[in-house]
């Protein structure tokens, strides 16, 4: 055919307006990079949103980004720049794998890269983070608050008694940007004090002094004889030591580790809830955080409480960290209270139709033997539960036919040692109420659905009955969960506490059991992913300190 | 909806297609007129025809069969490739050939064992055997459909154009009992397996007179790719371990040799040193097939790997050289290839990862923004630029819309599950149809596995399963039966109605039992990849 036509090839398209024009997001879309930097004289916050016309994700954020500006466009300028044309500025100077791609800038600082999710109220809460990276702490209460949250703090204390700036502090303000470029979820949050007294409270005498908060370990300040006194310092020095009692999950979507590496430290709670970084107030996160610094408490005199104690406590002496120190000191000499190590057994169930199941606890007694006087390995052995638990599935067929209210206890000798014997109680819980729900590997996984979809129909059908059954359930959980307070101490295994939104990630919730058509998106699973198991709080109950 | 948006696609290439090019192969987009590519049998309507029915259009379907049957004429002197004629012409006349009657044609009383698709299947097909009379049994490229093989044609041909052919040829076998189409496609398979090197890798193109290796990079992209694909899906299609094995013992070797950091590299196929560290877009049908044989965990890794390089540029380039992340020269086009999205489709299916939907998302919103023209869609010939070639390859209707439609339409026929069949009365008994199960070729051409039992008069074999199906009815009654673990895939594995496939079931039971029970079924899933999805991937898993 004719041979010409082959040849014919046609440039792409010119680009077109991405954004509307009455849009409050400046749209260069022609790529006019050198504009865009001009622009960036006109604001003291600038938003920048490269995208690339034809991509799915840069379409899929445009509204988000829109309604961001729509909220924030008399404080923030943004400025959105085709970087895909290729006569454009902004394709000729740079290079990008992804689309699209945010950065920020606080005056001349930047730019921040934005690497969280791409929802309105997360980006709009990291705008407002760059916007004010300092959180100003006027008072006592302030300061209570700003160190009781769950995610770590860092307060400067910088005296304004001389103009123009104390020394330091715009290092210290530097140091705050900084870390949103490296810590982009904003998890440290940063803080400053100016008043004296307010100071007082956690030490601080000096104007210029950095603190770390921490809840479980003693909090550090910043030792400026040791590290420069450079904002990339501080930064790192927050990062490297802060302590991380509950951590947030956000995976980016892409291809990540994060997962494998956070549950390969050993058995974690996923926590779902739902979450707007906007709220000001989140009762479930410190309902969440209550139970978090429980878990973490390692003895009733130390760690987090004292300090927070003493910072609503005004008349007391300031500490220094010396003090602190003994402190500690102190405690480790204090003979640790003994606590039996116990491990939860739920019985295989064979007969999925059956609506109870066996749940024991298990537990290894040290009766006999030597003991050392003082015990300073936490000393519940993880080798010892293996063991315990070997023995206890070699009985298992004892255990297997109780069906009874009561809690049967029985003892048995440990193969290994003949110093110890194992303690196994059992008793049968009604399916109805089943709180822990164990899936091992393939040949459970049948029953399991079968159970999880016979547990919907209860939901939609018996639903007030079901109100009834809940109040006979929590002391049941009371009975085979004991009191968590220093739990993390105890047993040598411990639970790391995750926390994701499932407003972004209910998937892995459903994953794990939870159903795709619930109203509260609240959802809790323990993962043991070396165990291969996991175990499920029911969804009927609601997430409150004690169930967890 | 997404899906609807697909179709719409669809519409306007197809009915440009028509308007503009009819009765030529392909459709050129940016002069609105067509041109005949790989022969001159209107490829792009044989070639979508199997995607009208999905898609539902019955009336255009039977309208289309119609136009075909007056139409087509093999007996033409035109030098044809004998891989593409297989897989697009072949391929695509046997599978509109079986879905004929569930699109609501008058078929004749011998179908499906006999109908006129099917014939003009079998008439291409043998138009192709004078190619695979060589001392090797390994075809020639090119065919001339009126003399055979011209004289002086070179016996250089690729690994692929030698092992594509028994998905479509064993098919044909089954239905019309002439075995020497399964024949020379089996023979053509081994004569391949025996060519490998000593550590265990095929190059991608062989002398097939003299059995030497001419071009001896060894991958799984251009060249190779669907020798591979047909190993696994062959030994699907037809319950054969031979096949499956073969494939497993490459899969080792590629893993060796090729895999690095769940990208696959091409390697000198004797000393398995790099030769080329190049993603190519038609790879990119790997973690498909990865998950027809359950590696869901790997296929995962690599489909993120290949899915960084289409957000970078709207597409997948010919080749995109892995350690300078960027295309390479003369090889930046993208012709509007389906293998990304196929591998997306069928990974939906086993993992239903949200990640999978946002791929077929940026496909359509990439095609439509930068390839769509006023008469269809146009190849990208620079994915730098999205300058734009006059051509629509028939692929592109066949395939890549084909698969983008199936990964938003989870409830499309051909995902059927098994819990729906149609009972066919043939000259041989009674035959169960559309059961789901179905084997896309390598041109996205569905084939309905149940349909090979039905054309074969074997009273022996007939009581065996009859046997084997009272037997499974009574340790259903007596014992507890372990069900087969479900195939944790819509597509690769026939699962039937337990009632009218226990024969079948039956029967892939006895096969197994005999030796190792897993070579033909899926391995369980790890614990872990409840967790795989969003982008999260875990180690050690394998």
């Amino acid at each position: 055919s004719c041979s010409r036509a082959k040849d014919v090839t046609m440039p792409a398209k010119l680009p077109v307006n991405f954004f509307s024009t009455r849009s409050p997001v400046i749209d260069l879309f022609r790529g006019q990079l050198d504009y865009a930097d001009q622009l960036r004289q006109d604001s003291e916050i600038v938003l920048y949103f490269f995208y690339a016309p034809w991509c799915g994700q840069s379409i899929a954020a445009r509204e988000e980004i829109e309604h961001v500006a729509s909220r924030l466009s008399d404080q923030v300028l943004f400025v959105a720049v085709n970087c895909w044309w290729n006569q454009g500025k902004c394709r000729k100077q740079k290079h990008f794998f992804y689309f699209p791609v945010i950065h920020l800038y606080h005056r001349s600082f930047g730019p921040i890269e934005y690497k969280g999710p791409m929802s309105a109220v997360y980006i709009e809460k990291f705008v407002r983070r760059v916007m004010t990276p300092l959180l100003y702490i006027s008072s006592r209460s302030k300061l209570l608050d700003f160190l009781s949250n769950y995610e770590p703090g860092v307060v400067g204390f910088f005296e304004f008694n001389a103009s123009p700036q104390p020394p330091g502090y715009l290092t210290f303000f530097t140091s705050a940007l900084h870390s949103l470029k490296k810590d982009y979820l904003g998890t440290i949050r940063f803080g400053v004090v100016t008043d004296k007294r307010v100071a007082e409270e956690i030490s601080l005498v000096h104007s210029g002094t950095v603190y770390l908060h921490r809840h479980a370990n003693t909090s550090l300040i910043y030792p400026k004889d040791i590290m420069n006194f450079t904002a990339e310092n501080i930064c790192k020095w927050a990062l490297e030591n802060r302590e991380m009692l509950i951590r947030w999950l956000r995976p980016h979507g892409g291809k990540s580790l994060l997962l494998n590496n956070e549950l390969k430290k050993g058995p974690a709670l996923l926590i779902f809830i739902p979450y707007n970084p906007l709220a000001e107030i989140h009762p479930l996160l410190d309902e969440i955080t209550k139970v978090a610094l429980e878990y973490h408490k390692c003895n009733k005199s130390q760690g987090a409480e004292p300090d927070l104690q003493h910072v609503g406590d005004s008349d007391s002496p300031a500490f220094d960290s010396s003090v602190t120190d003994a402190h500690l000191k102190f405690s480790e000499t204090f003979p640790i209270a003994k606590y039996p190590c116990c491990n939860t057994v739920v019985l295989p169930q064979w007969h999925s139709i059956s609506r109870t199941h066996n749940v024991c606890e298990l537990c290894v007694n040290q009766t006999l033997g030597v003991k050392p006087n003082k015990v300073h390995v936490p000393h519940c052995n993880f080798l010892e539960i293996e063991a315990a638990l070997d023995s206890f599935y070699l009985q298992e067929h004892t255990f297997f036919q109780v069906i009874s209210d009561t809690i049967e206890c029985s003892n048995f000798l440990s193969f290994y040692s003949p110093f110890s014997y194992y303690t196994a109680c059992c008793r049968t819980v009604n399916r109805h109420f089943l709180s822990l729900i164990s899936s091992e590997k393939t040949i459970f996984q049948t029953p399991k659905v079968a159970f999880s979809s016979h547990g919907k129909k209860d939901n939609t059908q018996f639903s007030i009955p079901h109100i009834e059954d809940r109040n006979c359930f929590i002391p049941d959980l009371n009975i085979s969960s004991t009191n968590i307070t220093g739990l993390s101490c105890r047993t040598n295994k411990t639970l790391n506490l995750y926390l994701l939104d499932s407003n972004l990630f209910w998937i892995y919730a459903e994953r794990l059991g939870a159903s795709r058509s619930t109203h509260f998106k609240e959802f809790a699973a323990i993962v043991d992913l070396k165990e291969e198991v996991h175990y499920v709080l029911d969804q009927n109950q609601s997430l409150v300190g004690p169930t967890l | 909806s997404r899906r609807e948006r697909v179709r719409a696609m669809f519409y306007h290439a197809y009915e440009h297609y028509l308007e503009s090019a009819f009765p030529y192969d392909e459709l050129r987009p940016l002069t609105c007129d067509g041109q005949d590519t790989w022969g001159s049998f209107s490829l792009t309507l044989i070639d979508a025809l199997d995607t009208l029915l999905i898609l539902g259009n019955v009336s255009e379907f039977q309208r289309v069969v119609n136009v075909l049957q007056e139409g087509v004429d093999f007996d033409i002197d035109v030098n044809a490739s004998v891989f593409e004629t297989n897989i697009r012409v072949v391929g695509g006349l046997l599978s509109a050939h079986l879905l004929s009657r569930k699109a609501g044609v008058e078929v004749e009383a011998g179908w499906p064992c006999s109908g006129p698709l099917l014939r003009m299947a079998e008439e291409a097909a043998r138009k192709l055997l004078p190619a695979f009379q060589t001392p090797t049994g390994m075809p020639y490229g090119t065919v001339n459909l009126l003399h055979g093989v011209n004289p002086g044609e070179t016996p250089v041909t690729c690994t692929a154009g030698i092992g594509t052919f028994i998905v479509e040829f064993a098919t044909l076998s089954h239905l019309t009992g002439d075995p020497v189409f399964e024949d020379v496609a089996r023979k053509a398979l081994k004569a391949l397996w025996k060519n490998r090197s000593d550590i265990g890798l095929v190059g991608n193109h062989i002398d097939v007179i003299t059995a030497k290796w001419v071009a001896q990079d060894a991958g799984i992209g251009a060249g190779v790719d669907s020798y591979f694909e047909y190993l696994v899906k062959g030994a699907i299609l037809l319950q054969d371990k031979e096949l499956m094995s073969m494939f497993l013992e490459y899969n080792k070797a590629i893993k060796n040799y090729t895999k690095f950091d769940d990208w696959y590299l091409w390697v000198q196929m004797y000393k398995g040193t790099v030769s080329m560290p190049v993603f190519q877009s038609l790879e990119a049908y790997w973690p498909g097939l990865q998950s027809l044989i359950g590696d869901v965990d790997n296929a995962m890794r690599t489909f993120l790997n290949y899915y960084t390089v289409w957000k970078q540029f709207g597409g997948l380039p010919e080749f995109y050289n892995i350690p300078q992340g960027y295309t390479v020269d003369k090889r930046e086009g993208y012709p509007l290839r389906p293998e990304l999205i196929e591998s997306a489709m069928y990974l939906y299916r086993a993992t239903r990862d949200p990640t999978l939907l946002e791929l077929g998302r940026d496909a359509v919103e990439s095609i439509e923004k930068i390839s769509k023209v006023d008469c269809g869609f146009a190849t990208i010939k620079d994915l730098r630029d999205h300058r734009l070639d006059n051509r629509m390859e028939s692929f592109f209707l066949a395939e890549t819309i084909k698969y983008l439609y199936l990964l938003f339409d989870p409830d499309n026929f051909i995902h059927n599950d098994g819990s729906d069949f149609d009972v066919v009365v043939t000259p041989y008994g009674e035959c169960v149809l559309n059961a789901g199960g179905y084997i896309f070729n390598t041109e996205a051409h569905p084939i309905d596995p149940a349909a090979l039992h039905c054309c074969r008069r074997r009273k022996e074999e007939q009581w065996e399963v009859e046997d084997l199906m009272r037997e499974f009815y009574s340790q259903k009654k007596t014992k507890k039966f372990t069900l087969k673990k479900a195939p944790n895939h819509g597509e690769g594995e026939s699962a039937n109605d337990p009632e009218d496939a226990s024969s079948e079931k039956a029967g892939e039971k006895r096969n197994s039992k005999k030796s190792s029970h897993s070579l033909l079924s899926c391995p369980s899933q790890s614990f872990n990849s409840k967790l795989a999805v969003l982008g999260q991937v875990f180690l050690d898993n394998t």
